[in-house]
């Protein structure tokens, strides 16, 4: 068995290797400090502006700069920004080597003089002790800078105040636990860090502490859970236990964007579905006409994919695409030949075709089930009962404050999730399958534009990744009062049925109701 | 004897003496069954694919920092998906995406568990070798495989997948509604599929191995808790990784063969209605989830079996509350199967559901908590060396109580309407289940390096590595938290474009800046690890002066592991400063002084001065809990 208690430093002569590659490391270090040093004031200096000035035109990080708003293409501030920053890179790439050239001192010095010149347990122990005071100091100082800027105490919704004490109660429960722990894990590898000669004390385990270290958590999780229990339930049931009057909009999301839509005069949405959606009808209202001219639009298309196919399958398509493709050829237009060269690609290879014929199939599976709807007299009298004629088409969402509103999601292709951070209110939208979200606004546009800015506005996000424009799907949100509501609704155009300009309509929307699609409910997955 | 003597001369007429057991190169580094080996194998592949998932986090963190900003070496790197210097919304999403799946995947489930379960599980139960030593050489090439089957998506036309690591269709089964979920969606599933048959095809070795292998006197109760910590890992994969074979193949009929699981009701652009009816897209979230959160623990749990055992050895105490820690493991396994939909409330998902999953979700806290504070009160009075090891250790717990604690908010449904996908879960899962877990896998690497390659690393760089990197995961993720609180969502490519997200802009380019710093810290990791193997000082048997049955092995590399029999075990791994032994350590394979065969440890006067009842543990353990459902019903 090796006995060895520690590992002994090795005992070295003084040899001039070690000198040689340390002094050597040490003017390296050196030489690129300063020639860093250098490069990065003389980049600072060519925009012609010092460091004190640097500093107050662009603070780096710290709790009074948020009234600061990031350059807006400013082609020369931006350019100084980035210097700052790569500065900021250079400076840590560099604050690393000479950290290591300086822990390498120790080592050499080890070397040379035969014992270890720096107890690296003491060292770490320390910075252990350091770690945790700056640690929990700058915890707190953000708390302080940026507990500021959080969503919390200042709901515009009904129940985002149940939200915010529960989310409160949480925060201060953990804290607790957070700095107890915390503390204690730092301050105890502080304090037994080893100490030559002493033997730590031998404890394999205690069942009155380990059963009061599993109980305490367990009430408090407890606790916790119930009242979340409450908390939820009343969010999500919102509706059910109303039973109130509550104003129901539709909120359809696409790739990428939103829309509202409000029931008209009548205060009856229409059916929609997805079948329906043409160039003119957006949200596949089912509105008669359109649907018709749907399917004559539909009949063309397959037709015209139809001839396509023929052409393929003649190759008429291949010669016409290799007439263009040596036209292009001729003039040297590398962009478009190689386009062109995919496309004929695509002809070989039998792409196109199977891209034509599926396109044929999924249309005529289209047209037989709109005519499935239509020919089934009872389907037809539900779906055609003309509630969706005078629906309202919004690119805004307007709601009143203190009125109960449910959102009604409807997706269009794919999942979108739709986050009012706000209004505490958030659900996904999900093709296939109705979703929706209750809610009672409590605070309007105008108080929310006192509290944040005058350029504050409320949107709604998209919050799942969706594609390419996932990051700027966005559609703002209004709430006022009733009346503002109500006028602004008479404003917008009906999707089909125009009415007269001349006569204002008043809706009383606290009629509305959602004429739910009886064939989908909310799965229970 | 004479027979022996004949042997002898035998063999020595051939050339050396082992020459015909030698294997061959191939044999030997590549296509090898010995355990080490491929250990070894594991780690390396895990820590260049760990270099990948880091270096593309850095790039789509300088467009979040600098969104407006030009980076001509983009263009450079990256071609047409950074065109003059700006990195393309789609690529952003792909290396979201491929970032995500290489970490929670390649890096953290195979890296970190296949890694330390095939290096220590033979040597710390005291077995010669895996149970099947082929399958577990396929299990690494299956690995292997899938790595490259991932990294080729890179080379793809279209891009990689870029929808998410969690590749939710339909977004990922419609190849028109966004580029990555052509070709590059096809070869993510594929990796994916050769994933989990690596995973299953270890996770029945490690369980096998555990179960029938262990040497005499290494009963159950005298495992290290990094093998519980292993064997429960690999029962979680073996029961869920197949569910998650199941939903990619869903998806890839979804995808190729019209069927229509996961699709219904669409008309996407460009293409017009689809004839797809009838599926749901929830369905494949609870597919997902199924394997997706066990996976958190697949992740977590082998780093926490690796720091329960650095943070003993090397505080030289005995692990606070052994039993405990097992049963609190065993208690996080089985809570892991049934809270899943805890990621899904507010998917549409049915709101009674989500209470359900609230009430599962918050009692998992409780064996964490209990985890925690063991973690504690096994270094209250330790005698603590500052080894790498340890200090990563150390950083785990720290960061597993500051992401665990933000757990409590995200388990609760109610809290999690406003928090769900913003960066508040950002933050979480990369303290609680990234960084974490990185630091438990940097722990075992530091720990576990002399008994690997034989020779020590540099401690001094260990230390600034562990420094450095610590600070920067907390730079980075700590003020993703009140982002999130903000309302910044996660998985945006900028945040220009919307004015109240302008005052997130200083901290966004704060947590670039330490995000790079960070990443320069791994190069120090590189470095010192490569340099190791090959410069580094030479280890002694036992460097940690350890009691568990690795450091018996001699310190070269030898097939079977052990020169003669394989050592008998007499006690528990965790036997340090015993107040009867001079040594501040008592090996498990070591016998006592006239010790009999089963040996219990004396209750010591320390031990009594807080001993009350003289109840097993675990039997109070259990009655509390008991109390506790009983209380609920």
């Amino acid at each position: 068995m090796p006995q060895l208690k520690h590992r002994p430093t090795k005992q070295v002569q003084v040899r001039m290797k070690p000198f040689l590659k340390f002094t050597f490391k040490l003017t390296l270090a050196v030489v690129i400090l300063s020639g860093a040093a250098f490069f990065m004031s003389k980049s600072i200096d060519i925009q012609g502006v010092s460091t004190e000035q640097l500093s107050a035109a662009k603070p780096f990080f710290g709790a009074d700069e948020y009234a600061y708003e990031a350059p807006k293409g400013d082609p020369a501030e931006s350019a100084l920004s980035s210097k700052i920053n790569w500065a900021i890179i250079g400076f840590t790439i560099l604050m690393v080597l000479v950290l290591a050239n300086a822990f390498d001192i120790s080592k050499y010095t080890a070397k040379i003089t035969g014992r270890e010149t720096v107890n690296q347990n003491n060292v770490n122990k320390w910075v252990m002790l350091i770690f945790m005071l700056v640690g929990l100091a700058l915890t707190i100082w953000e708390f302080q800078a940026h507990g500021k800027l959080i969503l919390l105490n200042n709901s515009a919704s009904a129940h985002g105040v149940d939200y915010d004490s529960m989310f409160t109660i949480t925060l201060i429960l953990t804290s607790i636990v957070f700095f107890i722990t915390q503390f204690l894990l730092f301050w105890f590898s502080f304090k037994y860090a080893h100490k030559e000669g002493e033997k730590a004390l031998y404890l394999a385990h205690n069942n009155r502490l380990e059963v009061f270290w599993t109980i305490i958590p367990a009430i408090v999780l407890t606790l916790l859970v119930l009242r979340g229990h409450q908390t939820w339930r009343s969010v999500v049931y919102a509706e059910e236990n109303n039973n109130g009057k509550i104003h129901s909009i539709e909120v359809f999301a696409y790739q990428f964007g939103w829309k509202a839509r409000y029931a008209g005069e009548d205060g009856i949405m229409g059916i929609a579905d997805y079948k329906f959606i043409s160039g003119k009808n957006e949200l596949g209202l089912a509105f008669k006409p359109e649907v018709d001219s749907l399917i004559v639009e539909l009949k063309a298309q397959i037709e015209a994919e139809k001839a396509v196919i023929n052409d393929i399958k003649s190759g008429a398509a291949l010669i016409a695409l290799q007439n263009s493709y040596t036209e292009v050829e001729n003039l040297r237009d590398y962009k478009n030949m190689e386009s062109l060269q995919k496309e004929i690609d695509a002809l070989n290879n039998g792409d196109k075709l199977d891209e034509a014929e599926a396109s044929i199939k999924r249309k005529t599976k289209q047209i037989e089930r709109i005519l499935a709807i239509q020919n089934n007299s009872k389907q037809f009298a539900s779906t055609f009962n003309g509630a969706a004629n005078d629906d309202i088409i919004t690119q805004e969402i307007h709601i009143a404050k203190d009125s109960l509103v449910t959102f009604n999601f409807r997706s269009k292709d794919i999942i979108h999730s739709a986050w009012l951070p706000h209004m505490r209110a958030q659900m996904n939208v999900v093709p296939g399958m109705p979703t929706k979200f209750t809610f009672r606004p409590t605070k309007s546009t105008v108080e929310a534009k006192k509290e944040f800015g005058e350029e504050f506005e409320f949107y709604l996000y998209c919050n799942k990744i969706c594609g390419v424009s996932h990051y700027n799907m966005k559609i703002k949100v209004v709430v006022e009062s009733q009346a503002e509501v109500n006028a602004w609704l008479a404003t917008q155009q009906p999707a089909f049925i125009k009415k007269p300009v001349a006569v204002p309509a008043i809706m009383n929307s606290s009629d509305t109701m959602m004429q739910a699609d009886t064939t989908k409910k909310l799965a229970i997955n | 004897m004479s027979t022996a003597i004949i042997t002898d001369t035998h063999t020595a007429d051939h050339h050396g003496h082992h020459e015909h057991h030698e294997p061959s190169f191939i044999r030997k580094y590549v296509f090898s069954t010995d355990h080490k080996m491929i250990s070894k194998q594991f780690l390396i592949t895990g820590i260049i694919m760990g270099c990948l998932g880091m270096g593309m986090s850095l790039l789509f963190r300088l467009q979040l920092a600098w969104p407006d900003q030009s980076f001509p070496f983009l263009e450079t790197l990256l071609g047409k998906w950074a065109k003059d210097g700006k990195l393309d919304p789609n690529y952003y999403m792909a290396l979201v995406t491929i970032h995500g799946t290489i970490m929670v995947f390649y890096v953290l489930t195979a890296g970190l568990s296949g890694t330390f379960s095939n290096l220590l599980i033979p040597l710390q139960v005291g077995a010669r070798d895996m149970a099947s030593p082929f399958m577990n050489m396929l299990s690494y090439w299956f690995f292997f495989m899938s790595s490259c089957v991932l990294m080729s998506s890179f080379l793809v036309e279209t891009g990689p997948a870029s929808s998410g690591w969690t590749v939710y269709p339909p977004l990922s089964a419609l190849s028109k509604a966004m580029p990555g979920s052509g070709l590059g969606t096809t070869l993510w599933l594929v990796a994916i599929i050769l994933f989990i048959v690596s995973s299953l095809l270890g996770g029945i070795n490690y369980i096998t191995t555990v179960l029938n292998m262990r040497t005499q006197g290494m009963s159950m109760n005298r495992l290290p808790l990094t093998i519980w910590a292993f064997l429960l890992t690999a029962i979680l994969g073996l029961l869920s990784f197949p569910v998650l074979l199941g939903a990619g193949l869903l998806l890839i009929f979804d995808r190729s063969f019209g069927t229509s699981f996961y699709l219904s009701d669409i008309h996407l652009n460009g293409v017009g209605a689809l004839t797809n009816s009838g599926g749901s897209p929830v369905l494949y979230q609870h597919l997902f989830w199924f394997l997706g959160h066990p996976e958190v623990y697949i992740i977590l749990m082998p780093a926490l079996g690796i720091s329960s055992e650095v943070i003993s050895t090397n505080a030289r105490k005995p692990i606070f509350g052994y039993t405990a820690m097992v049963i609190s493991l065993i208690g996080i396994s089985f809570l892991s199967f049934i809270v899943w939909g805890h990621h899904m409330f507010i998917t549409g998902m049915n709101p009674f559901l989500g209470t359900m999953f609230m009430y599962v979700t918050l009692i998992i806290a409780v064996p964490s908590a209990v985890k925690t504070f063991n973690y504690l009160a096994t270094l209250w009075k330790g005698n603590i060396r500052f080894t790498p090891a340890m200090m990563f250790a150390i950083g785990l717990v720290s960061l597993f109580i500051s992401g665990g604690l933000t757990g409590i908010y995200l388990g609760n449904a109610a809290l999690d309407i406003q928090l769900h996908d913003s960066y508040f879960v950002v933050a979480h899962f990369h303290l609680v289940m990234g960084s974490a877990s990185i630091f438990g896998m940097f722990a075992g690497i530091y720990h576990w390096f002399p008994k690997m390659f034989g020779k020590m690393m540099n401690k001094t760089l260990g230390s600034l590595h562990f420094w450095l990197t610590f600070v920067s995961a907390y730079l980075v993720f700590f003020p993703m938290h009140f982002m999130g609180l903000a309302g910044v969502p996660r998985r945006y490519y900028q945040f220009s474009l919307i004015p109240e997200f302008g005052i997130w802009m200083d901290v966004n380019i704060l947590i670039t800046v330490a995000a790079i710093l960070g990443g320069l810290a791994q190069l120090l990791f590189i470095y010192n690890f490569f340099n190791s193997i090959f410069r580094g000082q030479k280890a002694t048997q036992n460097p940690w002066l350890s009691n568990t049955l690795e450091w018996s092995t001699p310190v070269k590399h030898i097939h079977g592991n052990w020169e003669g029999d394989i050592p008998t075990v007499y006690r528990g791994p965790h036997e340090y400063s015993r107040p009867d032994r001079e040594l501040d350590y008592f090996p498990q394979y070591e016998k006592g002084d006239g010790e009999p065969e089963h040996y219990h440890a004396p209750s010591t006067q320390v031990d009594t001065a807080f001993e009350g009842k003289k109840e097993k543990a675990s039997a109070v353990f259990f009655s509390s809990f008991a109390a506790l459902f009983m209380k609920k019903a």
